[in-house]
């Protein structure tokens, strides 16, 4: 069963690192692909060392981690929910994680506090769509879908007002925080370590989300330990998507699309599914953020754009289909 | 462009020329975020990341020195065939880069601080402005002479902008107070408070700005409260030039003493809204304005 | 094999007394029938005998040991349980669903093997379903999908069966063989313990039956001496009339 899983995995590695050579090569400045191989070897200009090492390379890897992150949250977000419609920025989890780090901000404070902020934000957005939605019954798309809608409109607010009252020179700094973008981005391997982590987390317990998502009597019946294995993919997705959230602001339904693309074609064996999101969302997210660089130069769009005119057709489809 | 080592060695440059007379032909300035900029030699190529510090930048005299600018410099017209690097907040790195600017005006609130600090990582010296005063203006222009080596035009120009706002301060020292609303935007409705450069317009001609008290600096407010605060005159920007778009609507309600005496009147924007040498002819044209609506009493 | 026990046991059921709490073990090689109206709590009374609802009062063994000190695992590989009602979140294949079964034998790093495969196979075989291995489970029918549940069971391997209406949305032909199947179950030594809505095929297949009535009174037994017309009229509030046929009783409702 290893050789099957290996090939398609094997496939998005490629493409992932297609994506990345040509996000790498292509920006308002020309550098032809032979340079950049010359800059990457250690040649090259000087100012074409400083384009591609120093601009291009981290905000390429910064736009990996950040769709890896949001495409494995979102996946996991769609197993415990067990609903294709799942996602961390519609069901609130970036509004609330974006809410945690600007608080922090606000608070003048910085660093890893921001990041536990945002954590917590995710945290408590997670919590209330869960707690809200499951009233006294049971989950029903619809009524997950409504909560989550709300309770991330609740959040676009709460962001509306403390970017209304913060001071004046905060603002460009924390306006990204509504429509995501990775220019802002620092340094990628933070980010790229703990996607890594997560992937290499995931296996194990591939098979018992594989039962998971069949229902949680169904997979108790078959010796999962639920509420511990809930709680487990809970606060994964709800870190997963704080550090995307901390690193590029919100964008949104990178989580939505990966995650029903790659079913489409490779089933729903998330010991499959999981790492294929983490190399799909990257891939598609360096896809958008090259295009968002390039589009209307040397006017820079917020890649969140191009994730969200991507994301919405496909959740109105997965939608309309699942009525 | 610096690298790290260069850079040192300017910092040693500095600390030396503490100690002894100064030897090397190094120009220093202190920017709006306290920061002391130093450049080995007077900058040649400015990049400058406002529409504000490129008109403070051709003032100062380096006008030809700038290679980059960003989207809406429009002002002086030799300042549109310079290459824009983007909007002044998510600015094209990498063009900027290839401008291979020596020296690049930062925005304190306008330019997101994440950019600034990449720019500055990358080795650019960086130089954040952020003129709240009259006097700041000048002294802009000055720093920025300072840096760029043009100092005889530069220095000359913030003297003629310091001695005509002096000259305005004299004239209207003792005028009579006009109640003012100064409106910088319709929908939402902005106004500015007196902390705001154009609040300390009116103050300097004699107007008494009726939302001047609120804490923000660019307060949002509603047409109500303009309706109660009665100004004497409503003075206002718009949309581009020449346009009177906005004060139209103020024709509505006669109730505001500024329509009963038909005190409504047009700033260019331009002239008033960046903190520029322009603001001494927006400032002039201000004060007439005020002057009218005294006429009228 | 460690037999399933029920110890002065309550089910819990909302706004409903205590009624007579249960006392049974089911043996190796017992086949159980549970026998009552709609809304007298089989449901409920199986997914508390599987550890999957607290009761109200007192506890299920396994063996020497309460259910509440066993690990889920534990418990999945002793215990299986087929749902009358199953959730589709996702599409799967048959193949993919029957695989789950060997889920409590496999350890986290473990991917499935070959012989697992072939085993899944073998269930899918054995309950008539394996032409349909790489359909998607949710573009089956009722009676179709109610097999692969019984096959994924089956790839379980427990020892205990618990089975919620195995014979719902089957025709007659699969009711048959499905009973057959767990008779056969029964005979290997394991046992079995369903909830059934036809009265007759209880009679029929199961040797020991419990009634449970909707005010929480229940009675068990061997089949003989629980198949008596006062008390199943009772439990069923209708009216029977008893025939014979092979040996076995045949109850037929009275026209009112």
């Amino acid at each position: 069963m290893s050789r099957p899983l290996l090939k398609p995995l094997l496939i998005l590695a490629l493409a992932s690192l297609a994506a990345m050579v040509l996000s790498v090569g292509t920006g308002s400045v020309s550098v032809a692909p032979g340079q950049v191989l010359a800059v990457l070897l250690g040649e090259g200009s000087n100012l074409q060392q400083t384009l591609v090492l120093e601009l291009r390379l981290p905000r390429t890897l910064s736009a990996f981690a950040t769709g890896g992150l949001l495409a494995v949250a979102g996946a996991l977000m769609q197993v415990l929910l067990r609903n294709p419609l799942a996602d961390p920025y519609v069901l609130g989890l970036s509004g609330g994680a974006a809410v945690g780090a600007l608080l922090a901000m606000l608070a003048g404070l910085g660093g890893l506090i921001i990041s536990g902020s945002a954590f917590a934000g995710a945290l408590l957005a997670t919590l209330m769509v869960f707690g809200l939605a499951h009233g006294t019954g049971s989950w029903t798309p619809s009524r997950l879908l409504l909560t989550g809608v709300v309770v991330a409109a609740g959040w676009g607010a709460v962001i509306t007002l403390m970017l209304a009252i913060s001071p004046a020179q905060r603002l460009p700094g924390m306006l990204y925080w509504l429509m995501g973008d990775v220019s802002y981005a620092r340094s990628p391997w933070p980010a790229l370590g703990f996607l890594l982590l997560v992937c290499l987390l995931v296996v194990p317990l591939g098979r018992s989300l594989n039962v998971l998502a069949r229902g949680p009597m169904q997979a108790a019946a078959l010796g999962v330990a639920v509420r511990p294995l809930e709680w487990t993919i809970y606060i994964l997705a709800s870190l997963l998507t704080a550090t995307a959230v901390t690193m590029a602001g919100s964008i949104g339904f990178v989580g939505l699309v990966v995650p029903h693309m790659l079913r489409l074609v490779l089933g729903n064996d998330q010991r499959l599914i999981l790492p294929a999101c983490a190399l799909a969302g990257g891939t598609l997210l360096v896809l958008a953020d090259t295009l968002a660089r390039v589009v209307i130069a040397p006017e820079q769009l917020p890649v969140g754009v191009i994730t969200a005119l991507l994301g919405v057709p496909t959740f109105l489809y997965l939608l309309y289909r699942s009525r | 462009m610096l690298n790290v080592s260069r850079r040192l060695t300017i910092i040693g440059a500095a600390v030396l020329a503490l100690w002894q007379t100064p030897v090397v032909a190094e120009v220093c300035a202190v920017d709006d975020t306290g920061k002391e900029v130093c450049l080995e030699q007077p900058a040649s190529r400015i990049a400058a990341l406002s529409p504000g510090a490129t008109e403070l930048v051709w003032a100062a005299g380096a006008g030809e020195k700038v290679v980059a600018v960003v989207s809406f410099s429009d002002y002086p017209e030799a300042a549109t065939n310079v290459p824009s690097v983007g909007s002044h907040t998510r600015m094209d790195m990498e063009r900027l880069m290839e401008l291979q600017p020596d020296l690049v005006i930062g925005w304190v609130t306008g330019n997101p601080p994440e950019q600034l600090e990449a720019l500055a990582d990358l080795g650019l010296p960086v130089f954040s402005i952020e003129p709240r005063t009259f006097e700041a203006v000048s002294h802009t222009i000055e720093r920025l002479a300072t840096l760029a080596g043009t100092e005889e035009e530069g220095f000359a120009e913030a003297e003629r902008f310091r001695r005509g706002i002096a000259k305005l301060e004299r004239q209207y020292r003792n005028a009579e107070p006009v109640p003012v609303f100064y409106q910088v935007w319709d929908e939402p409705m902005m106004t500015v408070n007196d902390e705001h450069l154009i609040g300390k317009v009116i103050t300097l001609c004699g107007g008494v700005n009726v939302f001047g008290d609120l804490d923000r600096l660019v307060p949002r407010i509603s047409a109500e409260a303009v309706i109660g605060a009665n100004p004497e005159a409503i003075l206002a920007g718009g949309m581009g030039e020449e346009n009177r778009h906005w004060l139209t609507r103020w024709e509505a309600f006669p109730g505001i003493e500024a329509t009963a005496k038909d005190n409504l009147y047009f700033i260019p924007p331009s002239l008033v809204q960046r903190p520029t040498p322009r603001m001494l002819e927006g400032s002039q044209l201000f004060c007439r304005k005020l002057d009218n609506a005294r006429a009228k009493r | 094999m460690n037999p399933l026990r029920a110890k002065a046991l309550v089910i819990d059921i909302p706004g409903r007394g205590d009624g007579q709490p249960l006392d049974f073990t089911v043996e190796p090689g017992q086949m159980w029938g549970v026998l009552g109206p709609n809304g007298a709590g089989k449901t409920t009374l199986l997914h508390t005998l599987a550890g999957l609802r607290a009761p109200r009062h007192g506890e299920v063994h396994l063996g020497e040991h309460s259910l509440t000190e066993l690990r889920r695992r534990q418990i999945s590989q002793q215990l299986g349980l087929v749902f009358q009602e199953r959730q589709d979140g996702f599409p799967a294949t048959v193949l993919e669903t029957a695989l789950i079964g060997r889920h409590p034998w496999l350890s986290p790093w473990q991917m499935e093997s070959g012989d697992d495969e072939r085993i899944a196979r073998q269930a899918l075989e054995q309950l008539d379903v394996a032409h349909l291995s790489d359909r998607l489970v949710n573009t089956l029918s009722g009676g179709e999908r109610q097999r692969v549940a019984i096959a994924t069971v089956l790839t379980q391997a427990p020892d205990t069966w618990l089975l919620d209406e195995p014979t719902n949305h089957l025709d007659m032909h699969h009711q048959v063989s499905v009973l057959q199947l767990l008779t056969d179950q029964a005979r290997a030594g394991r046992s079995v313990f369903m909830c059934l809505h036809d009265l007759n095929l209880a009679a029929r297949w199961c040797d020991h039956l419990l009634l449970l009535y909707p005010n929480g009174d229940a009675c068990w037994g061997p089949a003989e001496q629980m198949l008596v017309p006062q008390a199943l009229e009772r439990l069923y509030d209708q009216k029977l009339i008893t025939v014979e046929a092979d040996g076995a009783p045949v109850f037929v409702p009275v026209k009112s």
